[in-house]
């Protein structure tokens, strides 16, 4: 399984899926024209990860200041995945990093929390003004 | 144009609290540099990091919407355009955005915007989170409003306005849409 790296841009995030080291990380803001262009090939890459992972500790560290509509229903499609293997064959510890004063991202990662319970979530309060700069 | 006019628009913007305004083509590109500009815009005028944010959501939503749903304007290349303007009156900040639609889809427009307007910020964040979870694409045919004008409902404090004009000279096809919220 060969690891995903994508560098940053002005409305896509970092993606740096490293399946070698069980340690998945978004970082950034998430607006790209299509979000099922950009966000298909990390599905497949993801999935093929967790159909041969068995009996790992996964961490996802999610660290999106944003993210537009279009991009909210394929991140959905990364938890269920995640949240599936979970229920079978690995442990998740879902890293929720957030801003203290950006009630929308920890409301929105508790919506997460309720929806996909077999994940381990964990809330992180950062100062995201020094990511998003 | 002549200059003093130009300088009539320019008072009637200020008087009008307007802080960005953009009239022209829309592309993802201009859409990235403008919403790195308006970023820059509200941090200058020190709007408080949620309200920045929540109006960035809803331009992206906006603008994006614009440059996804519309027809090309006549008598262009191909062109998708798109006005916004952002400002602030009584201590609120609001977004409008406007662009053409295909007259056909003006009843489905309103149809998708009037329940918004009516439900309570309790009701839309329900009708976020069971639109997020349901599986139908939100760009289709589906009944209850998209999930972009959801997170627009979402991140205003009243309900969102919206109108549609017939455009002079080609009344039967299409129309301007226009839509505001306050944050």
């Amino acid at each position: 399984m060969n690891d995903i790296y994508i560098a940053r841009t002005l409305e896509s995030p970092e993606v740096d899926f490293r399946f070698s080291g069980n340690v998945l990380s978004l970082v950034g803001e998430a607006y790209p024209e299509n979000a099922a262009h950009f966000f298909q090939p990390l599905l497949t890459g993801l999935a093929a990860y967790l159909k041969s992972a068995d009996g790992r500790d996964i961490e996802f560290n999610f660290q999106l200041t944003y993210f537009n509509s279009a991009s909210t229903k394929m991140l959905y499609s990364i938890f269920e995945l995640l949240n599936d293997s979970a229920c079978t064959k690995n442990r998740v510890r879902l890293n929720w990093f957030y801003d203290e004063e950006d009630d929308t991202i920890l409301d929105f990662g508790h919506g997460v929390q309720d929806d996909f319970s077999a994940l381990d979530f964990r809330p992180v309060t950062v100062d995201l003004g020094q990511i998003a700069a | 144009m002549q200059l003093e006019g130009f300088n009539a628009f320019c008072n009637n913007a200020d008087q009008n609290g307007i802080i960005f305004y953009y009239n022209g083509s829309l592309s993802q590109n201009v859409i990235g540099t403008m919403g790195d500009a308006l970023k820059q815009r509200l941090e200058s005028q020190d709007a408080k990091g949620p309200i920045s944010r929540k109006l960035f959501s809803s331009f992206v939503e906006m603008v994006q919407n614009a440059l996804h749903y519309s027809p090309e304007a006549p008598d262009s290349k191909g062109e998708k355009l798109g006005t916004v303007a952002v400002g602030k009156r009584d201590g609120k900040y609001f977004i409008m955005c406007g662009n053409l639609v295909r007259k056909q889809y003006a009843d489905r427009i309103r149809a998708r915007l009037e329940p918004l307007r009516s439900m309570s910020l309790d009701e839309i964040k329900q009708a976020y989170r069971a639109q997020l979870k349901s599986d139908n694409n939100d760009d289709g045919i589906s009944k209850g409003a998209g999930l972009g004008l959801l997170t627009v409902a979402r991140d205003a404090s009243e309900p969102i306005e919206y109108s549609l004009i017939d455009m002079p000279g080609h009344e039967t096809e299409l129309s301007f849409f226009n839509l505001k919220a306050i944050i």
